[in-house]
């Protein structure tokens, strides 16, 4: 997979809830990247930061950015991007069924998969959490073919709880009901989460259920060794191992 | 512009005095297509240990104001493994190729050194010393690894400990010493205090005072290394007397940078 440094052009910036979506013009990556797969942008701090896309064509990609975090050049500027970086997914085939699992805060790194699900025809359930309806992404703005199920802490949009409690404390419906697995959320939920899945499937094959981890990125490309996540027996790379991995492998983390 | 570095068993030349460090350009292939390698004077591979490492357990990397804090336990498959993997790969490298030997014993930099002195990509090694080692284990570890490599050697000197190590290191065989390995820090990274080295441009005037006494004291090549960013960075060093200059940390913000770094001080080293 080759790698590009280059510079993207920012084309547009909105505002999409407590998110920015910043689309950017930068063809050798938007062509190449897969899902599953980051850019690393560089925004002027001592370190570039991973920014998995929400959505990729053949020449832009649309990043989704929290309203409140560092500051984007506006239409016309231009970012300098290093991508597309990390292992892409292995993505399931129609007819099977993918579930996501997510939170607010990672839930655009689970898009362009769903996206692309979709288009290929797989059936998609999007199992949504948030601290509260003011945290959510804008429901209109995803795709219309995505079932949505929203679980909110304060109950002020869909059911009132945890995501946890709708796929743990016996065979879940969700989880009965999937093929695949896409789990974005916080990684401490991880073992519960594949506790749940061993639960539903008794032999879950390989890849059967992905989960997004990704710590602090250094160089991107697997030089540094910053970005360690415990898997399986040992250590992998965020960077060029991951940003996904199998869930049971993250049991212990 | 090329660089001698005069040893006691062979010469070395480089082509450019900017070389890319140990620890950030990983096992020497990461960066294919992303750096200019041709315009470098050297790529520093490794570090890596004669026994294969885990690493740290995360979280290794805070990021800082103006830095980061990187502490990866030397992370790597250990010497066997490495050579296997990577030496055809380095014999195709279009610049010269210096491998990073974590020093742990003297026994086993001996034998890591016999080794080393058989694989025909390398053209040079550079020890990295034990944070805490003194002067009398310095110059056994530079010992042993002068009496079984057949290749230049260069040390890397601890930056906080530098002047003090450097007397050690010279007599102990090294031919050229580089200055320095980043210094340490601690941060409290979500509730955790995490330990490690030290990156940024800040790093760049600590390792330039300390490049200067090192100047002061011995008589061998210096290559300086630290917080550089910019061509400016440096020139810096090389005006402080030292031969070559190591980028680090740069190269992970901006790999085509350093390679405009590395043309522009051909164009003009001074």
């Amino acid at each position: 997979m080759t790698v590009v440094q280059g510079d993207a052009h920012v084309v547009e910036v909105a505002a999409a809830g407590p998110y920015r979506r910043v689309r950017l013009r930068i063809p050798p990556i938007a062509a190449r990247l897969r899902p599953g797969q980051f850019a690393m942008a560089d925004l002027g701090g001592a370190l570039r930061a991973p920014w998995l896309p929400s959505d990729a064509d053949a020449e832009e990609l649309d990043v989704l950015l929290p309203s409140d975090g560092r500051a984007v050049p506006p239409p016309g500027g231009v970012v300098n991007l290093l991508g597309p970086l990390g292992r892409p997914l292995d993505m399931p085939a129609p007819p099977a069924r993918l579930l996501l699992v997510a939170d607010d805060r990672r839930l655009p790194a689970l898009l362009l998969a769903a996206r692309r699900a979709l288009a290929a025809g797989c059936p998609v359930s999007l199992l949504l959490s948030a601290p509260s309806a003011a945290a959510l992404y804008p429901l209109a703005a995803l795709p219309p073919a995505l079932e949505v199920h929203l679980v909110t802490a304060d109950g002020s949009a869909g059911r009132a709880g945890s995501p946890l409690e709708l796929l743990t404390g016996g065979p879940s419906p969700l989880l009965s009901w999937a093929d695949r697995l896409l789990a974005a959320t916080d990684p401490a939920l991880y073992p519960a989460l594949a506790q749940a899945v061993r639960a539903t499937r008794l032999r879950p094959p390989a890849g059967y259920a992905q989960a997004l981890y990704l710590p602090t990125v250094v160089c991107g490309v697997g030089a540094c060794g910053g970005c360690a996540v415990p898997a399986g027996s040992g250590y992998r790379r965020a960077c060029s191992d991951g940003p996904f991995f199998d869930l049971l492998e993250l049991e212990a983390v | 512009m090329s660089v001698s570095l005069h040893g006691s068993k062979s010469d070395l030349s480089l082509r450019n005095p900017l070389l890319v460090a140990a620890g950030c350009a990983g096992l020497g292939t990461e960066y294919r297509g992303l750096l200019d390698v041709q315009s470098l004077g050297a790529l520093v591979v490794g570090p890596v240990t004669m026994r294969a490492r885990a690493g740290a357990a995360p979280p290794r990397a805070v990021p800082l104001p103006g830095g980061l804090l990187l502490h990866t336990g030397l992370d790597n498959p250990g010497l066997s493994v490495v050579l296997r993997r990577c030496a055809r790969a380095w014999a195709r490298t279009p610049t010269a190729v210096i491998f990073h030997l974590a020093a742990t014993t003297p026994g086993e930099v001996a034998a890591a050194g016999l080794r080393l002195s058989g694989v025909d990509a390398l053209v040079a090694v550079e020890l990295g010393l034990p944070d805490g080692a003194d002067p009398d284990e310095v110059a056994a570890l530079v010992g042993a690894a002068r009496s079984a490599l057949t290749l230049p050697l260069l040390v890397r000197l601890p930056l906080s400990s530098a002047v003090w190590l450097a007397e050690a290191a010279v007599e102990g065989g090294a031919d050229a010493l580089t200055v320095g390995a980043p210094p340490r820090g601690s941060a409290v990274h979500e509730g955790r205090f995490v330990t490690g080295r030290l990156y940024g441009p800040l790093v760049h005037p600590l390792a330039l005072r300390a490049l200067r006494q090192v100047a002061g004291s011995v008589k061998v090549p210096l290559i300086g290394c630290g917080g550089v960013y910019s061509t400016a960075d440096a020139r810096a060093f090389l005006q402080a007397g030292a031969v070559a200059v190591q980028v680090d940390a740069a190269l992970w913000r901006d790999p085509a940078g350093v390679g405009r770094m590395a043309q522009e001080l051909a164009a003009a080293p001074a």
